[in-house]
């Protein structure tokens, strides 16, 4: 765990967990941003833009935290987990710095959170905060990553050495599902990278165009992983492949789609679910079956991370792809 | 040997210049470091581009499904053609064998050939001249892009943008239209006030003034078609003792622009709707069904799609659109508010005050089937929406019929109704608690009782021998109302009856007379007897 940091509790910008009013926009930090009841008669909620206060997509206020309270006591189920939201609420003042692996970032408040960079400045992709921060003349926004939601940024906040997803990256993500961590990763990379997001389901398939849509850098690709000779047509060579795919046959998976696509020395990182490969063994046993199955296909996993506790029995493995033969030391 | 590489701008086909490099698989990659090291491997021999996005499309369907495109076809036949003897490598068993079997080209496919390939395309931008960089991933883009909808069969007509932004602009119109009306009325008014009190319609104001102009030409204009005749002619009369100024030329040319403008923007308000009702039905027609199209709209706008809408529970679809009343009253710990924007469905609009809470409720939960419908079933028609309409109908129904509750008591128990009695089972008017005289003994009353059924039954007898009329006999009565008339009628009518009938049977009913009441009487009789009682 990287010292200082100290990982958000209870559920983030979750969307389940509110009363369901699923406008368009997410709600962001903004200080001093007025918000709506800009839509004249509609009961001041549009729903359209997004508003400044973190706890409900609530009227208008700014209240204090003791609203939390009394929101439980009537709400009931609808407050869900806002209670132990603690900080970050409207018009917070946090600091953002840089995480130690490139294109991530730090949001130090009350409590900390895992940011990145919104590539679309005013949108939010499946709810999450987002946190504006004025830099000399020019506005950033950043958006907040839910480790609860995206195995990769639970990675991260477990301390993973690294990830291989940086700026300008070309990354092909095996199992992109609506795209709340694609976008992620779209935010890292930037314009100058690529996420080629593959999914086979059409439900989520759709979401993931929506995703697209707006983000430039992905390309998505709405067909099964296992046979990648069938999207041969729409992708490059890859600097890195990210999965999470939770099949019982993902090393296989992995193996075919970096065999067609990952450059040689590139990097995989791949999330393993115990469950899912073989429910009746041990996880260990499981996570140490993979790895050797990895290790027959010319991966070289160089490390893994259990992603307690934001995971059960979950791990990830990153390694390397046809790695370049060391050279004997003398 | 050639290499078949396809790629999002179009068919590439290479030539292996040294074959023997190919053998050492396991360093094949290396080959391909540089392009410049690339380029003495491969060569291009062909690139065929795709002219545009629909022939990407059908050659990269026809590539996902491991059949040979018309474009391919065309690529390879060219090729047969030169160099027939050569062997091709594809990255596709599958479209090997479709090959050799259409096109007679003997292809291969193996780990060598997979490393080719991998090689290839790591150096796919030195390699293909003449095609920039930033093309290729473009085209890969769009491709994508047009792939995926492909794949999930995207029909444009199931778009619910449409809806949003069309309702949105309805908004937009009404509101600018107010604008431009009121500004119209204030600016003519100027010249011609009275008119802006007689013709209240907005629309027919603005093609009035559009038709007049200056109001010293109202004598000569037919305004027949804009207005109705009363108002027309106040409209004529207010012109000559108008109280407004004059005006010139150019201010009236001006205002007749802004008219004009309404005009325009009105009828193109009526065609939106229909386009609006057109969209709503063709994109979500149980829910139209079920509440309405505007309503429905206002609903799909309000949560930003139709997806959207499906994700809400029932009890959200319900107060859409009173969240600033939702959470005041949660915040304050109030009663929270019972219906948002379904408020104005047709359903809740028809009940009573005190029902609607009810129906807004019932609507609400399945209105929110509906629209789970609509937006995730495959194939939607409205028969869903029409049952849980009817049904819907039908509890409402009930409702107000047997919504009668107990006032007294706890206020739970319904009111019981009084049972039905057989017909021939027949209750004989009660008299006695007519009057709050005090009772006089029932003896006396029908001796009176007697005496006036006995007069009246020598005055029919008299009518009927007399043969006159039976109207005569009612009016002589008593003041005539429509309903004794029809009573006495009836009665006659069944005294003509009996008497046409049966001749001897009149006695019997003279002496039933006098015994009165309590024995087995028609209700003829029970009516008579009340009006008797009412000459009393």
């Amino acid at each position: 765990m990287r010292p200082g940091f100290s990982p958000r509790g209870g559920g983030f910008g979750d969307r389940g967990g509110r009363g369901g009013f699923g406008g368009r926009g997410g709600f962001g930090d903004r200080v001093g941003r007025g918000g709506f009841g800009d839509r004249g008669g509609r009961g001041g909620f549009g729903g359209r833009g997004s508003f400044g206060d973190r706890g409900s997509r609530g009227g208008g206020f700014r209240s204090p935290g003791g609203r939390g309270g009394g929101f439980r006591g009537r709400g009931g189920g609808r407050g869900g987990g806002r209670g132990g939201r603690g900080g970050f609420r409207g018009g917070a003042r946090v600091t953002v710095e840089p995480h130690r692996h490139e294109g991530v970032f730090i949001c130090r408040g009350k409590e900390d959170a895992l940011v990145t960079k919104n590539m679309v400045p005013g949108e939010s992709v499946y709810g999450e905060k987002r946190i504006g921060v004025e830099e000399a003349e020019t506005k950033i926004e950043y958006r907040a990553w839910n480790p609860f939601r995206s195995k990769l940024a639970a990675a991260i906040l477990g301390g993973i050495d690294q990830i291989h997803i940086k700026p300008g990256a070309k990354v092909l993500y095996l199992g992109a599902a609506s795209g709340t961590t694609v976008s992620h990763v779209s935010d890292i990379v930037g314009p100058e990278g690529l996420v080629y997001a593959v999914e086979f389901s059409h439900r989520s398939g759709r979401d993931l165009i929506n995703v697209a849509k707006k983000r430039t850098n992905i390309i998505p690709i709405i067909e099964d992983a296992r046979h990648p000779h069938k999207y041969r047509m729409l992708l490059g060579m890859v600097d890195v492949i990210f999965a999470d795919v939770a099949q019982p046959d993902q090393g296989r998976i992995v193996a075919l789609n970096a065999h067609h696509f990952l450059k040689v020395g590139g990097h995989f990182v791949i999330s393993i679910k115990a469950n899912c490969i073989d429910s009746t063994a041990a996880p260990e046993a499981v996570f140490a079956a993979e790895v050797k199955k990895m290790q027959q296909e010319n991966m070289k996993p160089q490390e893994q991370l259990t992603l307690e506790p934001y995971e059960r029995d979950h791990a990830v493995v990153v390694g390397t792809y046809r790695p370049a033969s060391k050279q004997k030391r003398f | 040997m050639l290499v078949l590489f396809e790629t999002a701008a179009g068919y590439a086909i290479f030539k292996v210049l040294d074959e023997n490099k190919l053998r050492e698989v396991d360093n094949l990659w290396r080959e391909f470091e540089t392009a410049e090291k690339a380029n003495k491997l491969v060569k291009l021999k062909h690139f065929e581009k795709f002219q545009d996005t629909t022939e990407a499309l059908a050659a990269a369907t026809a590539l996902v499904e491991g059949k040979l495109g018309k474009s391919l076809k065309k690529v390879l036949k060219k090729i047969v053609a030169k160099e027939a003897h050569e062997q091709l490598a594809v990255a596709d068993a599958k479209l090997g064998g479709v090959i050799k079997d259409k096109l007679n080209l003997s292809c291969i496919h193996n780990s060598t050939v997979g490393e080719l390939m991998r090689g290839i395309r790591t150096q796919v931008n030195g390699l293909i001249t003449g095609l920039p960089a930033r093309d290729i991933s473009a085209m890969s883009l769009g491709l994508a892009h047009s792939l995926s909808r492909y794949k999930l069969k995207f029909s444009p007509d199931k778009v619910d943008t449409m809806i949003v932004q069309a309702i949105s602009l309805l908004d937009d119109l009404d509101k600018e239209l107010n604008n431009y009306i009121m500004r119209c009325r204030e600016w003519y008014g100027w010249h011609f006030p009275e008119l802006g009190k007689t013709v209240t319609d907005n629309l027919a104001y603005c093609k009035c003034v559009q038709k007049l102009g200056d109001r010293t030409n109202t004598a000569t204009t037919d305004l027949s078609d804009i207005l109705p005749e009363e108002v027309e002619s106040a409209v004529k009369v207010a012109a000559e003792i108008s109280m407004g100024t004059e005006v010139s030329e150019e201010d009236i040319t001006h205002i007749i622009h802004l008219c004009d403008q309404v005009v325009q923007i009105s009828e193109y308000r009526t065609q939106l709707y229909d386009y609006l009702k057109n969209r709503m039905m063709a994109i979500a027609p149980n829910l139209t069904v079920m509440v309405g199209e505007l309503v429905g709209a206002r609903l799909i706008a309000h949560a930003g799609s139709l997806l959207n809408l499906a994700k809400h529970p029932a009890s959200t679809v319900q107060i859409l659109g009173a969240e600033k009343a939702l959470f005041r009253a949660l915040k304050t710990r109030r009663d929270t508010p019972k219906y948002g924007l379904i408020y104005h469905a047709s359903l809740v609009g028809q009940t009573t005050q005190k029902n609607k809470g009810k129906i807004s409720r019932m609507l609400a939960a399945k209105a929110s089937l509906a629209i789970r419908y609509d937006a995730l079933a495959d194939d939607t028609n409205a028969e869903m929406g029409v049952e849980n309409r009817a049904k819907l109908e039908i509890r409402i129904r009930h409702l107000e019929e047997k919504g009668m509750r107990r006032i007294s008591g706890t206020g739970k128990a319904r009111a019981q109704s009084d049972k039905y009695q057989h017909k021939s089972d027949v209750k004989t008017y009660d008299p006695s608690g007519d009057s709050t005289l005090p009772s006089v003994p029932k003896k006396r009353k029908f001796q009176e009782v007697d005496e006036e059924e006995q007069k009246e039954v020598k005055s029919k007898k008299r009518a009927r021998l007399l043969e006159s009329p039976v109207t005569e006999y009612i009016e002589e009565a008593e003041p005539p109302t429509k309903k004794k008339k029809k009573k006495e009628k009836k009665q006659q009518v069944v005294v003509k009856l009996e008497e046409e009938e049966e001749e001897p049977s009149t006695s019997f009913v003279t002496e039933e007379v006098p015994s009165t009441s309590f024995g087995t009487e028609t209700p003829e009789k029970k009516k008579k007897k009340k009006k008797k009682i009412k000459i009393e």
